[in-house]
Parts: structure tokens; C-alpha cells; sequence
């Protein structure tokens, strides 16, 4: 016993002395309610509580609240009359000050959240306390584009999963924190990392990897939860690339290739899918009925030079579907064949229900552009449905990248970037956020660097032209915006849709702000002092609502760095 | 002048240490040629050389690579950088990762420059990577404090390609006005 805990007991007893016995026992059961620190006491996350995440009004168990994604969270204690008197609960100071895009899962009570640099911490959902800290020990070598991010984690059972920013795949104890089992995913030197939350599902944990500014071959694999060994692994980037030389995008736009140009190269120098990219850093959505995945890819590499690369570079820049037993291919979509713009496919597709061209209901796929636009397919076949009138604004599309620099909007981070948007389907629509950032996109030529930042060129912000951002709720079933938000500065980070009627969601001035669901109309904000870049959760304990967000900046758009985790309730 | 000395310093030591077997060297040994030219005391001898002292251990270990590979050109890093294995490398960046950023008294850019940096900057987006103070992280150099003369000519030579073995960065720097680049090199050593 040392000199501290003995002071510590002395001070608690005679705190004690002076309470009333029955508060005193209060706060002995609240303390063991979730355990005491390096202990969480969490109740195991069943398959079936995760199946059910949609119907749950208590626990946020999934990165985007569960398998379908839609960020939509049944809570309505908070609500359009009362959101006003909404005030902080408790704040949480991590111990890294850097960007922070983590979405708190948040299990009966015990919430967990992860920092830059692969940190995990398991906290007391109702006070804020820290229960346990993972600090990974990152290896020597890291290679990523656009901050040390982590997304947050997700638990099946008794562990709690980690993919971390040296590519390993980690399984926790979700009671102490300590690491179960550790599985290599790629080489860090070679380009790959990782940010992204596992999916985990049916005892399988579901993982891509970052890479696309380095020449990865991009994947998505699934690991057995209980040993970390590979059950199945799906190239993004199949043997041949070539697909069917589009030369319009999924808007009709004509995407100005030289496809006379493209064929010589392949001739020349054949398919070019060992280096092409094409990684998948955000959540794939679970459809359980059919057992299929479904995710979005992102950018060729190097992002604007396609010289190297000739083809449609599948499956670059697409929906793409996979069976979950197996990882075998069901169907994709191609958003921009042979991108020259890095204007991919990034933010996490959505499942809900919506009205195909006939106006019959059918199982729907949403993905939300860097483009501007929300995409609305057909689950069956990927097939588009329709897309939605334009975000933000769009000029010069699709001018090709110059030596000098060629003016196009969107910029190269969107539309909507990685941003997971929500949705309330009682109205059907999808709430996403928006940048608009004016860029010069500028093509170079340069050989594959081997595992070094391999851009094929360079977009830059015009430093003349005013940058802003936008929350825009777009109807699926038509394609129309029903309303819009703008705000000062491009947006970045996600949304949450409430079933009290809200939406939720953050800006890089450190506002973080409740809005009208129907109408856009601002009920309620909150400065929190650092950029508010990461998506919120809501959840119930103790018979309260709250809502919990990251308030630590954003690397890529150099919003201001934080480290508080801040949780909002009612009295 | 001082380069010219260093350079006869270090290829001397660096046949000597070629001569031993590597695995009897010890880290003490291995560093021992670097002080010639990176400073005893951590302050380059020349101003074009880096400060290695505290610089990320992933970024140390990459340039030992791509010098041994010929990706980086260095008519005084190749010989000296091809006698190392990879955990030779390793180490050796580790050792000099965990020494103290020396402080070589370079002053604040006033703030024209500062302004005319910082919107170059947010222009080409450098934080992305090197992070809000420019420290770096892993594979991504610290730039804050690096001495001027270094990161001016680094930057020339990336904007050149006379550096290859980062084409991204190429890429970033022809993209910005090369009258940035001072400011950019001035601002970022007074850091």
C-alpha cells in the first residue's frame, strides 16, 4: 500500500463520516455498476443484441448505430421541445491531443472510445470515468495520408475489436482492456494502415485497409472473432481492371478520357491492378436478410495521373457487394471509372428501404458522393436508381487535371468526404455534411515509389476563393433537397438523426449543434472549444438520455485539436 | 568548405566501419561516423545538413533505406548506409530519435512571412501530414526547428526531383509558388 492509497482511504472514510448511510450506499452501488478502474463490467454483446441494434433506444452498439448504418437512434427523451435545456454531463480528456473522428459505442452503460494513434479507453457511459486505457505501442513504421485517425471500435461477446494505425487487428478483453489475440493485416511499409472501426458479425471481424495515396492493392477481409485467423480476403482491385472504358460518370457527365490513349498503355504495358489502390477505410453495411456486404472503394492511386493506369480501374471508385460467408462477389457499381480527381467513394453506404423508379418500395443502398450528389441503388443488383440534386457547387466537371492546374468544384475532399450521414427513413431522408473548398487539380508523372505517398500530381486550395460547408437533408425517394444549413467552414465529420425529431452534428469552429430533422431549423448549440469533426452517438442510462461527441479537430482540414469527449443530457 | 571536410571524415569512417563485422558493432559504434557532419551535439557542422537528433524514428529508418537503395542520392550516405541491415537501420534511428531536438537559435519568422507561409500552407495542406506543430509522426519528418538552409534546399530539390525518393512530396512542391518556398523554409525553422 502506498502513501497515496492511504491518503485515498483516509479521505473516503471520512467522507463517509459525514454522508447520510444512505447516500453512501448510493454511490457504493453506482461505482460497481460498471465496475472500478481496470475494470469494465460490460454485459456481452450477443449476435442477436447486435441484429437488433436498429431496435435498440438504450445502446449505440455499431460505429454507425448498426448494421443497415443509418444513424438513426430511437432515443426521444431529447426532443424538439426540450433540446434547449440540453447541457453537459460530463466531460472526458483523453490523453492525445490530435484529431479525433471516433463514434462512441456505447453498451449498458459502458461506452467506448478511441483516440489518434490506436488508443482505446472504456468509460462509465453515465459519469465520464475511466474504467480502463488501451495505448497501443505502435510499431516504428507507419505510413498514412491525413492524420493518425482512429474510428472507434466494436464489440462482440466479451472483446472489444481494434484495427490500429501499424495495420495489426487486435481483439481486447472488453472487461480489462487487455489484448486477447493480435493478427498482422499488411505491411505498414508498403503503404497500408489502418483507421477504420471493425465490423464485426456472425464471428467475423470485417477490416479493409487505408492506402490509396501509397499504390496499395486494396481489400476487404474477414477474420474468425475468437482466433484473429483470416477466414476469407476480397481484392478491391480484381486481376483485370479494364471493366467496359465508361466514358460518362454515374450522372451522365462526359469524364473526357482519351480512351484510344488508355488502350495503347494496356498494350503496352498491361492491367495495372498490382499498385492501383482502392482501399476501403469506412464500415460496410450488413444487409442480414440477404447475407451480403455492402461498402464503397475508394481512389486509384497514384490519385490524378491516370497515364500509369489505363482502364476503368475497377473497382475503384464504387459500391461494391460481397456474400459475407464467403467474400465472393455479388455486384458493384462504378461511380467515376478512371478517376483523375480523387473525388472517390468514401462516406459508408446505407441500407433502408426506398421507391425504385416505378414508385414501388424496394431494399435500397444510399451512398452520400464526394461529388455532391446521394446516390440511391437497388440492393439486388447495385444498379442506380437515381441520384440526388447537387450539395454543393459543381463547375468545370470533368475538366482533366493540367501541369498548370485546371479549376474544377467540387475539391478533392467533396461533397461529402468520409462522413457517415444518417437518415430518418419515417421521412425518408439523409441528413449528410458537406465541404465546399475551390481547387486547382494539377497532374504529375512519377514510377510507383514503393510504398511512398504517390499522388500523380497535387489539387491546392485557391487562397483567393472563400471556403464554407453546408448540412443538407436530401428526400431518397425523389432526389430533391428538402433543406439546407450552410455554415462558414467546410464540414467534415458526421450526423446523427434522432428519433426525438433531431439532427446532430459538429463544425471546425467547435459548434456542435442540434437542428429540426424536418426543417433544418437550429434549436440548440454548444461551443466546445475545438473542432467538433467526429460523429455523435446517443444512448440511455440510468433512465437518461444522452448525446456524446469527439470535440479533437481534424488533420486533414486543420480544424483546431482537442482531446475532450463530451456527453450532453437533460435534467 | 565544411562539407568538403565532412565528406573526407565520413568516407574514411565509413570504410573503417565497412571493414568490421557488422554484427560486432555496437549502436555506439554504428553512430559513431554520424557525428562528423550531424554534430556531435546534435547541431549540423553544415547548415544543408539535417538535425537528426529527435527526428521520428520511421522517418530516420526510411531514409537509411532509400539511401542504401540507391531511391535517395548521397555520395556520403550510400557507403555509409549499405553497410546497415534493416534492424541495423532500425536501431540506429531508434538511437537517434530518442536524443534531445537540439535548439539552433534560429528566430521566429516575423509575421508577413509567418502569413505568407501559413497561406501556402493551407494551400498544399502540410499539416495533413506533418501535423498542426510540425512535428511529424512515424514516416512523416518533424519540420519545426529544422535548420532554414536544410529545409530550402530540400524543398528545392523535391520541387526539381534532384531528391526522388518521395514523389508525393515532388508533386506538393511544384504545386506551390516557389517564392513560398523561402518563406515556407523560414517560418517553419523558427518553429
Amino acid at each position: 500500500m502506498n502513501r497515496l492509497s492511504i491518503g485515498g482511504y483516509a479521505a473516503l472514510f471520512g467522507l463517509a463520516f459525514f454522508l447520510p448511510a444512505t447516500a453512501y450506499a448510493q454511490q457504493e452501488v453506482k461505482q460497481d455498476s460498471v465496475g472500478p478502474v481496470g475494470t469494465a463490467n460490460v454485459t456481452p454483446v450477443t449476435q442477436a443484441m447486435l441484429n437488433a441494434a436498429d431496435k435498440s433506444a438504450t445502446n449505440f452498439l455499431l460505429t454507425n448505430g448498426n448494421y443497415a448504418q443509418t444513424r438513426f437512434h430511437l432515443a426521444k427523451q431529447i426532443n424538439q421541445k426540450n433540446v434547449k435545456n440540453l447541457h453537459v454531463a460530463w466531460i472526458y480528456q483523453t490523453d492525445v491531443k490530435e484529431s479525433l473522428e471516433t463514434s462512441p459505442i456505447v453498451v449498458d452503460g459502458v461506452m467506448f472510445v478511441t483516440t489518434s494513434y490506436s488508443h482505446v479507453y472504456a468509460l462509465d457511459a453515465k459519469t465520464g470515468r475511466e474504467l480502463w486505457h488501451y495505448n497501443h505501442k505502435m510499431g516504428p513504421i507507419t505510413t498514412y495520408c491525413c492524420g493518425p485517425n482512429n474510428r472507434g471500435v466494436q464489440v462482440l461477446n466479451d472483446m472489444v475489436y481494434l484495427a490500429t494505425l501499424d495495420a495489426k487487428l487486435i481483439a481486447l478483453s472488453a472487461k480489462t482492456g487487455d489484448v486477447v489475440w493480435k493478427t498482422d493485416i499488411a505491411d505498414p511499409e508498403m503503404g497500408y494502415s489502418e483507421t477504420m472501426a471493425p465490423t464485426v458479425v456472425k464471428d467475423k471481424v470485417l477490416i479493409g485497409t487505408n492506402g490509396g495515396e501509397y499504390g496499395i492493392r486494396g481489400f476487404v477481409r474477414a477474420y474468425d472473432a475468437k482466433t484473429g485467423k483470416q477466414v476469407w480476403s476480397f481484392n478491391t482491385i480484381p486481376d483485370s481492371t479494364v471493366g467496359v472504358w465508361a466514358t460518362k460518370d454515374a450522372t451522365g457527365r462526359d469524364m473526357h478520357r482519351d480512351i484510344a490513349a488508355e488502350k495503347d498503355a494496356l498494350a503496352k504495358n498491361g492491367d495495372p491492378f498490382a499498385k492501383l489502390g482502392g482501399g476501403v477505410w469506412q464500415n460496410p453495411a450488413v444487409d442480414l436478410a440477404s447475407n451480403r456486404i455492402y461498402f464503397v472503394v475508394g481512389n486509384p492511386s497514384p490519385d490524378l495521373d491516370g497515364s500509369t493506369r489505363p482502364g476503368d480501374n475497377l473497382y475503384t471508385d464504387s459500391l461494391v457487394a460481397l456474400d459475407l460467408d464467403t467474400g465472393k462477389y455479388v455486384c458493384h457499381f462504378q461511380y467515376i471509372a478512371h478517376d483523375v480527381w480523387d473525388l472517390d467513394a468514401v462516406s459508408p453506404p446505407v441500407l433502408v428501404d426506398v421507391k425504385d423508379k416505378s414508385g414501388k418500395t424496394v431494399p435500397g443502398v444510399l451512398h452520400a458522393g464526394k461529388t455532391g450528389h446521394i446516390y440511391v441503388h437497388d440492393r439486388k443488383d447495385c444498379s442506380l436508381i437515381r441520384f440526388s440534386e447537387a450539395m454543393v457547387p459543381q463547375e468545370n466537371m470533368w475538366v482533366l487535371p493540367t501541369k498548370d492546374g485546371a479549376r474544377m468544384l467540387p475539391g478533392a475532399n467533396g461533397g461529402v468526404e468520409w462522413s457517415p450521414i444518417a437518415t430518418d427513413p419515417s421521412q425518408s431522408l439523409a441528413y449528410a455534411i458537406n465541404l465546399h473548398q475551390p481547387m486547382t487539380y494539377r497532374v504529375e508523372s512519377s514510377p510507383y515509389p514503393n510504398g511512398k505517398l504517390w499522388l500523380g500530381g497535387a489539387f491546392t486550395a485557391i487562397p483567393s476563393e472563400k471556403q464554407s460547408g453546408n448540412i443538407t437533408a436530401v428526400n431518397y425517394d425523389t432526389g430533391k433537397i428538402k433543406w439546407q444549413v450552410k455554415t462558414p467552414e467546410p464540414m467534415i465529420g458526421g450526423i446523427l438523426a434522432t428519433a426525438g425529431g433531431l439532427v446532430f452534428t459538429g463544425e471546425g469552429n467547435g459548434k456542435f449543434a442540434a437542428y429540426n430533422s424536418a426543417d433544418g431549423k437550429e434549436l440548440w448549440s454548444f461551443r466546445a472549444g475545438a473542432g467538433v469533426n467526429a460523429p455523435p452517438s446517443s444512448y440511455m442510462v440510468g433512465g437518461k438520455q444522452y448525446i456524446v461527441v469527439g470535440a479533437g479537430g481534424n488533420t486533414q482540414v486543420n480544424f483546431k485539436r482537442g482531446n475532450n469527449i463530451i456527453a450532453f443530457t437533460l435534467d | 568548405m565544411a562539407m568538403k571536410l565532412c565528406s573526407v571524415i565520413l568516407l574514411g569512417l565509413a570504410l573503417g566501419a565497412g571493414a568490421r563485422p557488422a554484427v560486432a558493432d555496437s549502436i555506439a559504434e554504428k553512430v559513431e561516423v554520424c557525428a562528423g557532419c550531424h554534430g556531435a551535439d546534435g547541431k549540423p557542422v553544415d547548415k544543408t545538413i539535417p538535425v537528426i537528433w529527435g527526428q521520428l524514428t520511421g522517418y530516420i529508418y526510411i531514409q537509411l533505406r532509400d539511401f542504401k537503395r540507391g531511391d535517395r542520392k548521397s555520395e556520403i550516405m550510400q557507403p555509409i548506409a549499405s553497410g546497415f541491415e534493416r534492424d541495423d537501420m532500425l536501431a540506429v534511428a531508434e538511437y537517434f530519435s530518442q536524443k534531445k531536438w537540439p535548439d539552433l537559435g534560429q528566430p521566429r519568422a516575423p509575421k508577413d512571412v509567418s502569413k505568407k507561409a501559413t497561406d501556402a500552407e493551407h494551400s498544399v495542406g502540410c499539416t495533413g501530414c506533418h501535423l498542426e506543430q510540425f512535428q511529424g509522426t512515424s514516416t512523416t519528418p518533424r519540420l519545426a526547428g529544422q535548420s532554414r538552409e536544410y529545409l530550402a534546399k530540400t524543398m528545392a530539390d523535391l520541387r526539381t526531383r534532384a531528391r526522388g525518393n518521395n514523389p508525393g512530396m515532388s508533386d506538393l512542391m511544384i504545386a506551390t509558388p516557389e517564392n513560398d518556398l523561402t518563406a515556407l523554409a523560414e517560418f517553419l525553422a523558427g518553429l
